[in-house]
């Protein structure tokens, strides 16, 4: 079982090569190779909304480092710097990872394509913005005895020839290491030695006294080139490793998982150096030195390393699949074991995404399997309960109504079996109405463009308004309301005639004029229904801006009359049916992904073994629908 | 509670979170329906349900060239293993993929041990003789049990069957005859053929599901408190017979 949670943060590692002769299922994308561009693509997705970051934030951002070592590509840690560095302002790269029609839904909301749905909520906040990698020693950060070049790459040793026996030089990084990262490595190249090689790397906290070598003061650790031996807080050291030469690379580890620190040689792993370091102190890479002559180059992952870190950081991981595996999952919904806890999660997102066929077909699949099992037992087969969910049927429907365009059908629906959600929920029922004025919008550009199309029924015009609040009918709960008109009106939407709000035939012999003379009307309606509502003037008078223009469709305001808007009515006024129906909002499924997310993520922050797992990139590497 | 939180007002940096807090931040995170679709999609292939994965990839507007071969052909595998028709399920597979069970001995013995199982049942009936079970057991499990020690104690096992009555066996034995495993056969050739066919045997909303387990283990056993203190957060799944039962609104 670890090979699967290996795909899972590799990739690639243990998943089965994909052979263009397999004749079954296949595989059908491998994207372990994550660019940058591709994990920026990723992780908007996940923070697309996220179009107004809050100022301090963004100064945050500023400092962060524009490439990432190799070895924390694929971490959760390298998606999250990427999503807070680039705000998603770019669609285009969201559509260029996976043009679906969620994904175009996203980034229509991402652009406010009119409706600016909970931006608030998920703006990027402090929290989602990873503490930067180390880029260079902190030129504000050292002892005055050490020079650091312009890149703030080399570290020089300037004091003078005769110091004080126990005075020493030494740097700070500019950054310390984050511990959500899980492990973190930098080496240094000893460009130049003296001829004792007192030259120490390792790592300290940020308020430790910095004229000593790393290791020599509490709180800081280090690996002496004159002796070979490391230091942990003290002055007295453990033989650890052979001693620097020049042209010698020396690389330093710190496991947050195991809470323990390693060195390298030339691309050797010297072993373990120290464990049980604290895991309440900000730790920053050191190096330190002693005599003149010696000049020291530190890779902080902008080139290459010596030690092939990727493949520590892959046992990481695997360690951590393997973990994963052999959890139980008996205590995360009792009492259902893992099968059946799978099952009900499948079905209820079927239900409750509306996907009444599959939810069907899935229950009479199963019901299938069962009746196989029992067939040894005559007599005790026990049917699987074949609910048809009404509900869901219902949602569906106004949902495709939305979808369609046809925004009337799904008013009256709602108002027919969800009386309280539109009484309850101005700002949805206000998007509809937004929605209904773009759709006819888009009639009549579509008409004045001469593209006589039906695609859009948007049907009766709902101008002649006779008041904003909603009578709920005493509706015989049996009424279907599909082609069927009669004993479904309310005075929301009725002109007084039988307009068929199935059937956008009427529209087709609406002239231009007729057209906007509705718009006009409906408009006007708008205006008088929400004029006590300050906080939705702003978006109405978005929408209200396409008057402005002869031709909408290629206004600066265009991207409001995109159908993509309809998604998201559609996605809105779902849930608030949900949530009146006392039922979450979310399915099951999709709330054990959220958890999952917070909880890696938190659980990331800590640096344990939650900082090797990158759940987004799990879930879109391995593609594996297969194709005939 | 709220008097309490009235006249202390929280430190900056709390260090446990309410549960409305974890809440909020969770609602924050907003999974794609694509890769939800993806997942929905993924566990109907990879277990063989092929109404629904034909009807899913309808409705959710997914890549309509599924290959509902593949599904229905392990399938009718697995639905052969349930109703316990072992003959028919192996000549299945060794028309599908021939060199199957050659390469993976223990998933033939399984097989065979399932096919031995039921013929044990077969003869636990009124008339029923007990020749067909032992002379199978003799030509096909026994040349195959020194092959690995536990196959010889599989086997044992199994012989077991035939000296108590079918209402006096011991737990470990009624789990032989139980169909749960029937079920376990059937899911080890699902991954076998799988595997074999370079597909990741494993649906990823299995992979999930643990890791949901394991994070939450993982932040009760933190040595941060604010980990420690985490709600327990539900899922939202009720008991399926409240749920089907309720009144449709």
């Amino acid at each position: 079982m670890a090979a699967t949670w290996a795909s899972i943060v590799s990739g690639d590692l243990s998943r089965p090569r994909i052979s263009s002769s397999a004749s079954g299922l296949r595989g059908q994308r491998n994207s372990s190779s994550a660019n940058l561009s591709d994990l920026s693509s990723q992780a908007s997705r996940y923070h697309s909304s996220a179009l107004s970051s809050a100022f301090n934030t963004l100064s945050k951002i500023s400092q962060l480092p524009t490439s990432v070592p190799s070895y924390l590509e694929d971490s959760l840690y390298c998606e999250r710097l990427v999503a807070a560095r680039c705000p998603p302002s770019n669609p285009a790269g969201l559509l260029a990872r996976n043009p679906s029609l969620t994904s175009l839904a996203l980034v229509a909301q991402a652009r406010g394509a009119g409706l600016k749905l909970d931006v608030k909520d998920s703006q990027i906040t402090e929290d989602d913005v990873p503490t930067p990698l180390p880029t260079k020693w902190n030129d504000k950060d050292k002892s005055g005895g050490i020079d650091v070049s312009q890149d703030g790459l080399d570290v020089q040793f300037l004091g003078p020839n005769k110091v004080n026996e126990y005075d020493s030089a030494a740097v700070r990084s500019d950054h310390h290491m984050p511990r959500s990262c899980g492990v973190y490595y930098y080496e240094v190249t000893i460009m130049n030695k003296s001829r004792e090689g007192l030259i120490g790397v390792g790592f300290c906290a940020g308020d430790v006294i910095l004229n000593r070598l790393p290791g020599w003061e509490p709180f800081s650790w280090g690996y002496h080139g004159d002796d070979g031996k490391s230091f942990c807080c003290t002055g007295i050291g453990k033989p650890y490793g052979p001693q620097f030469n020049s042209k010698d690379v020396i690389g330093c580890g710190v496991n947050f998982r195991t809470n323990t620190a390693f060195f390298t040689r030339n691309g050797h792993l010297l072993g373990t150096a120290f464990r049980d370091l604290p895991t309440d102190k900000k730790l920053y890479p050191a190096v330190g030195m002693k005599k003149p002559g010696e000049h020291i180059r530190v890779n902080f992952g902008q080139e290459e390393f010596n030690f092939d870190i990727d493949d520590y950081m892959k046992t990481e991981r695997l360690r951590a699949c393997q973990d994963i595996d052999d959890t139980p999952v008996d205590k995360l919904c009792p009492p259902l074991e893992e099968a059946a806890l799978i099952q009900s999660l499948i079905a209820s997102y079927l239900q409750h995404d509306g996907f009444v066929e599959t939810a069907k077909a899935f229950q009479q699949d199963l019901q299938a399997e069962q009746n196989a099992l029992e067939s040894g037992k005559p007599g005790s087969a026990k049917p699987i309960e074949l609910m048809e969910d009404k509900d869901a049927l219902r949602r569906q429907n106004i949902r495709a109504a939305i979808l369609d365009g046809n925004i009337d059908k799904a008013l009256k629906l709602t108002q027919t079996y969800y009386p309280q959600v539109l009484l309850r929920n101005e700002q949805i029922n206000f998007r509809l109405r937004c929605r209904k004025f773009i759709e006819m919008m888009r009639q009549s550009a579509e008409l004045s463009n001469g593209s006589h199309k039906k695609a859009t029924p948007a049907s009766s015009s709902g101008s002649a308004n006779k008041g904003r609040t909603f009578e709920t009918y005493e509706e015989d709960e049996d009424i279907e309301m599909v082609g069927d008109d009669g004993g479904t009106r309310s005075d929301w939407d009725m002109d007084g005639d039988d307009e068929d709000y199935g059937d956008g035939d009427d529209n087709d012999h609406l002239s231009q004029n007729d057209m906007l003379e509705r718009l006009l009307e409906y408009g006007q309606q708008m205006q008088r229904d929400f004029r006590d509502k300050p906080e939705l003037q702003e978006e109405m008078e978005e929408v209200f801006s396409l008057w402005a223009y002869p031709d909408p469709m290629s206004s600066p305001v265009a991207h409001l009359l995109s159908i993509d808007g309809r998604t998201i009515v559609a996605e809105a006024l779902n849930s608030a049916i949900l949530v009146s129906l006392g039922k979450s909002s979310k399915a099951p499924l999709e709330r054990l992904i959220q958890q999952t997310t917070v909880l890696l993520r938190e659980l990331g922050e800590d640096g344990g073994s939650a900082a090797f797992i990158n759940l987004h990139n799990w879930i879109n590497s391995v593609d594996c629908l297969p194709s005939a | 509670m709220t008097s309490i939180a009235a006249t202390q007002p929280p430190p900056p940096q709390p260090s446990s979170l309410s549960h409305t807090e974890w809440e909020k931040k969770i609602d924050n995170i907003r999974p794609s329906k694509s890769d939800m679709n993806a997942l929905v999609m993924n566990y109907l292939i990879i277990g063989g349900y092929p109404s629904a994965a034909m009807k899913f990839a309808q409705e959710a507007n997914i890549n309509p060239q599924i290959d509902l071969e593949s599904i229905n052909r392990r399938n009718q595998i697995c639905t052969s293993i349930y109703e316990g028709n072992m003959q028919s399920a192996i000549e299945m597979i060794n028309d599908w993929e021939p060199d199957l069970l050659q390469t993976h001995p223990r998933l033939h013995f399984a097989l065979l041990r399932l096919q031995l199982i039921e013929l044990i049942r077969a003869s636990m009936s009124a008339n029923g003789d007990i020749q067909p079970a032992l002379s199978f057991a003799e030509t096909y499990l026994a040349p195959r049990a020194p092959q690995y020690p536990e196959f010889l104690k599989d086997l044992e096992h199994t012989m077991a069957l035939l000296c108590f009555p079918p209402d006096q066996l011991s737990p470990p034995l009624a789990k032989l005859m139980d169909p749960d495993m029937r079920k376990h056969v059937a899911a080890m050739v699902n991954e076998a053929i799988l595997s074999h066919q370079e597909v990741l045997p494993e649906a990823k909303v299995r992979s999930l599901v643990r890791l949901r387990a394991w994070v939450e283990a993982k932040a009760a056993q933190s040595e941060s408190e604010r980990l420690r203190n985490i709600p327990h957060l539900e899922l939202g799944l009720v008991a399926p017979r409240t749920e089907n039962g309720g009144p449709a609104i």
